[in-house]
């Protein structure tokens, strides 16, 4: 290409437009390789999400299913209600222990109309689970016109039962646990061919309350999702204004001085505050000092929203930032105040942007665990929270305390947990879409 | 420039609508404007000419106090809006935009609707008492700053999706909405085809028995239609400022006349 005549003058070359330079191939080589960087990277991530996913719901899917005994129940009047009256205060007084009784003369009934011998009855009555006599109690109270009648129930099995049926309890296990023999596994298979035991879909594990180290397959999610839901809805309802008006007054309003350079620096460094320092701030100053009460979701909310703040001030700011300055000249020009242009024209157009910094900031307060444990939100709760000041859980902190509970049976729901825990998110994120999504067409 | 022509206007010699004597602004150490004195006349046109750069845009931005939004930006001298001081300490700088109205160099329309674009300024200055009297402002003033022909069918949609050259209209009409007393133009027709400008030109001259309106231009021959006074502005000096006729037959400073005949520029 290099012909360059002897007088020094690079001669006039003409060039076709249909055959590529060397300079041309080079660059288009350039962004053909920065294309397949870009495509590597994201397969990668993707890949890592799906096989994240894949895992969670390998580990976790089962646990919305669990071993449900199913079988005719007697409900014996004679235990059920010794003065016949019906009189709910009289029902109330009897025990688990008498409903306990009725749940075992009944399955023992059933196992001999289905001609399955037993050795030792214990045997099958074991395969109840404890928490079986306080459901069947709950089914009575709710109608106690069924007492005398015979009902078909359905009950939970004992833990090992569903861990038989999800492969978690082996022969081999089951000679070394207490709870279960290999025979009473002989004896599983011979009900679940009667259809007295299968695994059924579990609404306990989304909505009941959690239970105790020897009760896995009663433990449920319940207080933790109205802890989270509590949390969330206080997180939003607290940070926004708050953190929209503070964003809008130094990005508008404040003159820029040494003071307000200090404020925005200092809310740069507290969004990188680790989260346990928050929680001790929160003991001291919440539970501590203004003596609100211990694990509830109140004082969690309150110590999210300070986490959430800065997330939240600084997106904002971000956003309103960006919305070109011309907007401004154009309100303050036709003479609308500054109050005026920020809420009829800044505010407007950096409200999708205002959101997504939002729902970062929720996404991070919803699976935090730390500062939760700090102010006692890992206690064991098993009443429903009614108000945001009764003691709760959250789901992130349900998910720690069921991973280091010894029984693998837990293991699971831990995974269920984080299944919910996802979901929560989704649904979150949608919300925020839509909210983003009306904001972008009304311009 | 053979197409120049100066209209023969009989110029009324008006009050003083704004007066700015020996006003000087400064962009934190740079010196944009220096010294300059203007008295402008009342339902008269005026024109701002002047290579770019030349400070025309920041002169006009002092009239209603938009340098005010930029931090960097100090402005010293006495500017008086009929007789009153608009620096001073009482003046509330909204409450004087409502009444010295803007067209800004680049059109820039809400991104709202046609209609919320154009009725916003009364909306906020509660200039109507019902929803017929804000159609019929819509109306007239779309229809004044000609563009009402081309958006009457879709008043509803949005302001930002229109022309470069429609959008700078819908600014003008956003303008005159507020019924100013005065009104500044920036460059309002340098994006506008021929037709459209001299629409624009046809509406200044119908706002001069109203209000009076400043207008910048670097078209010479705009300057010479539209307005009865110019000023030429060089360098941040203000270098001549006179009737429209005198700048443009006999101008005084030979700088006025090298950049006429197009020799500065
Ligand atoms: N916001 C600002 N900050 C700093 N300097 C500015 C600012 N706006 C304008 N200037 C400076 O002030 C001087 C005058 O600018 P101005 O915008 O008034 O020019 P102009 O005459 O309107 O030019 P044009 O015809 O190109 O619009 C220029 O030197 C410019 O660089
Ligand atoms: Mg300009």
């Amino acid at each position: 290409m290099t012909d360059i005549s002897a007088n020094g003058a690079a001669p006039q070359v003409r060039s076709s437009i249909l055959v590529q330079d060397v300079k041309m191939r080079r660059r288009n080589a350039a962004e053909t390789r920065f294309k397949s960087y870009g495509l590597i990277a994201i397969a990668i991530s993707l890949a890592i999400l799906a096989l994240m996913l894949f895992t969670i719901f390998r580990d976790g899917i089962s646990s919305f299913r669990q071993a449900q005994l199913t079988f005719p129940v007697e409900l014996s009047a004679g235990i059920l209600d010794p003065n016949g009256a019906r009189n709910p205060a009289d029902l109330a007084k009897v025990t688990t222990v008498g409903y306990g009784r009725v749940l075992d003369v009944a399955l023992l009934k059933a196992l001999a109309d289905k001609g399955i011998a037993l050795d030792d009855p214990k045997q099958a009555t074991a395969l109840i689970s404890k928490a079986a006599p306080a459901q069947l109690r709950n089914i009575v109270l709710a109608n106690p016109a069924q007492i005398g009648r015979t009902i078909e129930v359905e009950v939970l099995a004992l833990g090992r039962v569903d861990g038989y049926f999800k492969g978690r309890v082996t022969r081999e296990t089951a000679e070394r646990d207490p709870q279960i023999k290999p025979v009473q596994l002989d004896l599983i298979d011979k009900m679940r061919g009667a259809g007295l035991v299968a695994l059924h879909f579990n609404w306990n594990f989304i909505f009941g309350t959690d239970a105790s180290e020897q009760r896995p397959e009663a433990a449920g999610l319940g207080i933790a999702l109205i802890g989270s839901a509590y949390m969330m809805l206080l997180v939003v309802v607290l940070s926004l204004p708050i953190g929209v008006a503070a964003s809008i007054y130094l990005e508008e309003f404040a003159p820029k001085n040494r003071w307000t350079d200090l404020i925005e620096v200092n809310i740069s460094n507290l969004a990188e505050v680790p989260s346990i320092v928050f929680g001790i701030l929160g003991l001291a100053i919440f539970i501590n000092f203004a003596q609100f009460p211990m694990s509830s979701s109140l004082v969690g909310a309150l110590v999210l929203t300070l986490m959430t703040l800065p997330t939240i001030i600084i997106a904002t700011r971000a956003s309103l930032r960006a919305v070109p300055p011309s907007i401004r000249d154009a309100a303050l020009g036709v003479g609308a105040s500054k109050m005026q242009t920020v809420f009829h024209h800044v505010l407007p157009l950096a409200m999708p942007g205002i959101l997504t910094g939002t729902i970062l900031g929720l996404a991070t307060a919803l699976g935090e665990t730390a500062p939760l444990l700090l102010i006692g939100m890992v206690a064991f709760v098993t009443n429903y929270s009614a108000t945001p000041l009764d003691p709760a859980t959250a789901l992130p902190v349900q998910v720690y305390s069921w991973a280091s509970r010894a029984d693998p049976a837990f293991i699971e729901r831990s995974n269920g947990a984080i299944i919910v825990l996802l979901a929560f998110l989704v649904v979150m994120n949608v919300v925020a879409i839509l909210l983003r999504r009306r904001f972008e067409t009304r311009w | 420039m053979n197409d120049m022509r100066i209209v023969e206007r009989t110029v009324d010699t008006h009050d003083v609508k704004i007066d700015a004597k020996d006003v000087n602004v400064h962009y934190g150490t740079s010196h944009a404007l220096k010294g300059v004195s203007v008295a402008i006349p009342d339902k008269t046109v005026t024109a701002f000419i002047g290579p770019s750069g030349c400070g025309k845009s920041t002169f006009l931005r002092c009239l209603n106090r938009m340098n005010d939004t930029i931090a960097s930006c100090r402005v010293d001298g006495l500017i008086a809006l009929d007789g009153e001081d608009i620096y001073d300490r009482r003046v509330d700088p909204v409450q004087l935009r409502a009444k010295v109205g803007m067209v800004f160099q680049k059109p820039n329309p809400f991104p709202k609707s046609i209609y919320d674009n154009v009725s916003y300024g009364p909306k906020i200055h509660g200039l109507t008492r019902n929803k017929a009297e804000l159609d019929e402002i819509v109306e007239s003033c779309l229809k004044k700053a000609a563009l009402w022909n081309e958006v009457k069918d879709r008043l509803h949609s949005p302001g930002t999706g229109l022309s470069g050259g429609q959008q700078q209209r819908l600014c003008i009409a956003r303008a005159i909405a507020t019924s100013p007393e005065v009104l500044l133009m920036d460059e309002p027709c340098s994006a506008l085809d021929p037709i459209a400008t001299a629409q624009v030109e046809e509406l200044i001259d119908e706002l001069r028995s109203s209000f009076s309106v400043v207008i910048v231009t670097h078209s010479m021959q705009q300057a010479a239609r539209v307005s009865q006074r110019t000023a030429f502005f060089h360098l941040g000096n203000l270098v001549e400022y006179g009737e429209t006729g005198q700048i443009f037959t006999s101008p005084q400073d030979p700088r006025t006349e090298s950049y006429i005949s197009g020799r500065i520029g």
